[in-house]
């Protein structure tokens, strides 16, 4: 490749280990929320903010979008819109299709 | 024309010249792989259109009986099949923009053209497995949608569905693998100066469809695959019977089918605007709108899938949300319209064949919009789905839009492709013919369609008043036939009679019009400098428009100056391996539809040796001249792709994810999500995170030379790797034994599925990172290679964090209830 590319320092050792060391932390978290009841009813939400976390370390900072250009954020930022949006959309749909069903008898609960 | 240039010398032997049979079957020559393209998607628009006539022919009279039920029910399937498949996406993409990304962008070649050949034969390999059933067990019959559960093994016993659901797959991984090329070699092969906002439109349009296809595909793919688990595995996606909806189908299907359609409308509006510009002498008229219009579109056309289906009843809230973005997908559609017709709007126009398309696509596909707007409205929708006013809109759009697009494409880039020129005269008589066949076969349908002919039937009753204007479509769908035979006439007359056509026959705008035609091997002689939108119409008359005109009309178009390169270009090297890894491929699908498990081996034995030998091929070509040009988005080709790659992968886990969410709560009898084991599994993902730090341990071991630790470090991520997979494989055991296969009910097969897909990919990342270690030990490997790890590294961590949400919503939340 010729020198118009731009090489991007990555991150050093201490950085990667600090990472892994908040991934550990956090997953611990997660495995907690989920077994303590008390937690119940906030366990949703807590539980995808913890993943959407460890989600962002790693693409940060293993993936070194948080280094590299713009570009390629934008490229993996935009399809991730889009899954969650079809995710979310695809949920969102059956969920009232599964209301509706209900409601009108065609399917019992 | 008004001026014919006179023939110049080429710089080079063009690349049609040499290799024989042995060249083209190894070519991966953007050009010659174009050509191929071009070729066999003419014979398959042969094969398409003769089953259009024999459609045409059984409607000629009610009660007719010229052909059986069944076959008109195959004649339609692949039919559509067909001219979708194997006709329109192939000519747009395949011939017209394989051959014209790196010419108009300055380029030498694609980013990967290995893989551009082997998206061909996949492509090849795709459209013979469809067409098996000509000669064996009959064609696919459910329709080009194929609709669940009809496709059910129940409903559908034979072969034909198992052929197009294998055929679909390999045409899928085709246009994947073509989508993720054009989108790195657009975004990152562009000549110096060429800037977005002076890229040619059709490249706006390719960047936008690849975008499309790289996140669309995606749900196609997964959908087809379920079906593949029922048909093949006992599995039941579909099949109400066990909880499941076959209106899933429809969501995966129409995820991917209506930016199907862009993927399509895209290319076509990208070469109007390089046809109307050019034969309108004029730039493109409000170049910024066009383009932003063109991203709209797209976007847009993600939130738009539900309108194929207010009949399915999604209810009120649903039905709006899909109606308001269908309509607001008419207002950049709009903006081009009218962009378009004010760039003809005041031009020295040259009524050329090729303009004359243009113009009438412009009209046509008009027609096809206004009747989809009528779509977007859910009450007026209903009155209209399956009737033939559908069949009406549709062919408007894809026939009156697309098609014509093609059309105006062949007359306007032939001569570049061939060298030679078509004939203006059958031109005009095929255009002619064209627009009576064409508006006689498919206006009357909206008469039809309103009058309640229900579109797929095989015959219909004398009294019910639809016998005339179903003679009259006939009629004209044979002169539509006949005028396409003057293509081919048109074809072959050229190619003997070689009318030479010089490099800038059209007096074109474009870089591809600046170098011989046919182009040598190597496109350029040197990269050019791009220095303003236009680049070549520029270069030859300045920034001054109307002094180009002026010029051209008195005869003084300023010759094409054509070089000899200063050096020998080194251009990638021919390969084999393309078309026996896609032939690999059909082998494993066809010894699934026969269940011979033999050949399933020796394909799977076939694939994996030619991606080995692809290994080993690579150092032979050292550093191909198509690299050289700066890349403009300023990361390597090789990491833009796999980013692109990582983004589709996206598309895929989330339809797979939402299947999982949706079926976890429709699950009929246990076990359930119970089952799951949460300590076991915490520590199976601790270990994969703890991979990814092994990884970027490894990555920068490479980076400071120490070969040492990065050995450690990736033997380490593979060791971790592995003990997630034997976790995941005593996992999958020890449910079994407890009572939960994967057809046992739907959280069985949606668990396995995701998790298993998921699994998968582990399993190609310890081999590629197990790959990368032993080519420690066997060649030199020092931190000028450090790319390679890195390129893994990415691929590991996204199946990390593909994980993470995964252990998220299927263990940790193993109590909450789906959607």
């Amino acid at each position: 490749m010729n020198g118009s590319i731009h090489e991007q320092a990555h991150p050093g050792v201490t950085t990667y280990v600090i990472v892994a060391a908040f991934l550990t932390v956090l997953t611990a978290m997660e495995v907690t929320v989920s077994s303590v009841h008390a937690l119940k009813p906030v366990m949703v939400p807590v539980l995808l903010i913890l993943a959407a976390a460890k989600f962002a370390l790693i693409a940060m900072f293993f993936m070194h979008l948080k280094y590299d250009t713009w570009f390629l954020t934008g490229v993996f930022g935009f399809a991730l819109t889009i899954a969650t949006g079809l995710l979310v959309s695809l949920m969102l749909l059956f969920l009232y299709l599964s209301h509706y069903l209900y409601f009108t008898g065609l399917l019992s609960p | 024309m008004a001026a014919q240039p006179k023939p110049l010398p080429a710089a080079a032997p063009s690349y049609l010249e040499g290799g024989g049979i042995l060249g083209w079957l190894t070519t991966v020559d953007h050009k010659r792989i174009a050509v191929l393209y071009g070729v066999s998607a003419l014979v398959f628009m042969a094969i398409g259109g003769l089953e259009a006539m024999a459609i045409r022919s059984q409607l000629w009279s009610p009660e007719n009986h010229l052909i059986s039920a069944d076959f008109y029910n195959q004649l339609f399937t692949m039919h559509g099949t067909t001219m979708i498949f194997l006709v329109l996406m192939p000519l747009e993409l395949g011939t017209f923009a394989n051959f014209m990304i790196p010419l108009q962008i300055g380029a030498r070649d694609v980013a990967f053209p290995r893989i551009n050949a082997l998206s061909f034969w996949f492509f090849i390999m795709g459209g013979i497995m469809l067409h098996l059933g000509w000669f064996w067990g009959g064609l696919p019959n459910d329709g080009w949608f194929a609709y669940a559960n009809l496709t059910e093994r129940y409903f559908s016993p034979g072969y034909n569905m198992d052929f197009w659901i294998v055929g679909i797959l390999i045409l899928g991984f085709s246009t994947l693998l073509t989508g993720l090329n054009f989108f790195v070699t657009v975004t990152s092969m562009r000549a110096p100066g060429m800037t977005y906002m002076r890229l040619p439109m059709f490249q706006w349009s390719i960047i936008t469809t690849t975008v499309l296809i790289l996140l669309a595909f995606p749900p196609l793919t997964v959908g087809v695959v379920f079906l593949l688990m029922d048909r093949f595995f006992g599995m039941h996606f579909y099949q109400a019977s066990y909880g499941a909806t076959p209106i899933l189908w429809q969501h995966l299907f129409w995820l991917f089918g209506h930016p199907e359609v862009y993927i399509m409308a895209l290319p076509a509006f990208g070469i109007i605007s390089e046809v109307l510009s050019v034969f309108s002498r004029k730039p493109l008229f409000g170049y910024p709108m066009m383009a932003y219009s063109m991203v709209l579109i797209g976007f847009l056309s993600y939130g738009v899938w539900g309108h194929h289906m207010f009949a399915t009843g999604m209810g009120p809230v649903a039905d709006s949300a899909f109606a308001i973005t269908s309509m607001l997908i008419a207002i950049p559609t709009g903006i081009k319209i009218f962009n378009w017709i004010a760039t003809v709007w005041g031009g020295s126009l040259r009524m050329t064949t090729a303009f004359y398309f243009a113009v009438a696509m412009v009209i046509e596909f008009t027609i096809g919009g206004l009747s989809g707007v009528m779509h977007a409205s859910a009450p007026v929708d209903l009155q209209q789905t399956d009737s033939y006013f559908v069949v009406a809109h549709f062919h408007y759009v894809l026939f009156g839009g697309v098609m014509f697009s093609i059309l105006a494409g062949i007359y306007y880039w032939w001569p570049k492709i061939t060298g030679t020129m078509l004939s203006e005269r059958i031109g005009k008589w095929q255009f002619w013919l064209t627009i009576i066949g064409f508006n006689g076969t498919f206006f009357p349908m909206h008469f039809l369609g309103m009058w309640g002919m229900p579109r797929r039937i095989y015959t219909y009753g004398a009294g019910l008043g639809w016998t005339s204007l179903n003679r009259l479509e006939t009629v004209c769908a044979f002169i539509l036939g006949f005028a396409f035979l003057l293509l081919y006439v048109n074809i072959v007359a050229s190619l003997r009679r070689k009318q030479v056509a010089g490099a800038d026959p059209w007096d074109g705008r474009s870089l591809e019009w600046s170098v011989p035609s046919p182009p040598p091997e190597y496109n350029f002689a040197r990269i050019p400098e791009v220095r303003a939108r236009d680049a070549h119409w520029v270069r030859k008359y300045g920034r001054t428009g109307s002094r180009g005109v002026a010029m051209f009309m008195a005869g003084r178009t300023p010759p094409v100056e054509i070089e000899p390169p200063a050096e020998p270009i080194h251009m990638p090297a021919p390969s084999i391996y393309p078309l026996l890894l896609a032939l690999g491929v059909w082998l494993m699908g066809f010894g699934l539809i026969i269940e011979w498990w033999r050949i399933i081996i020796f394909g799977g034995f076939t694939v994996f040796s030619c991606v080995i030998a692809m290994g080993f091929e690579y150092p032979t070509f050292g550093q191909p001249a198509h690299e050289l040009p700066a890349a403009a988005a300023g990361t390597d080709l090789r990491k833009t792709g796999i980013w692109a790659f990582l983004g589709s992968e996206c598309a895929f886990f989330a339809s797979l994810i939402s299947t999982y969410v949706v079926y976890k709560s429709r699950s009929l009898g246990a076990p359930g999500a119970e089952i799951l084991e949460l300590p076991l599994t915490s520590i199976s993902t601790f270990a994969l995170l703890m991979s990814s730090l092994g990884m970027v341990l490894a990555l920068a071991a490479i980076e400071r030379d120490d070969i040492g630790w990065a050995r450690v470090w990736l033997a380490m991520t593979i060791s971790l790797g592995l003990v997630f997979l034997g976790v995941e494989a005593y996992e999958f055991t020890h449910f079994y034994h407890e009572g939960l296969a994967p057809q046992t009910n739907l959280f069985g097969q949606s668990f396995y599925t995701l998790v298993g897909f998921h699994g998968a990919h582990v399993s190609v990342g310890v081999l590629w990172l197990s790959t990368l270690l032993a080519a420690t030990f066997v060649t030199r490997v020092d931190k000028s290679r450090s790319l390679s790890v890195e390129l893994a590294g990415l691929y590991w961590h996204f199946v990390d964090i593909v994980w993470v949400i995964i252990f998220t919503l299927v263990y940790l939340m193993q109590q909450v209830k789906g959607a």
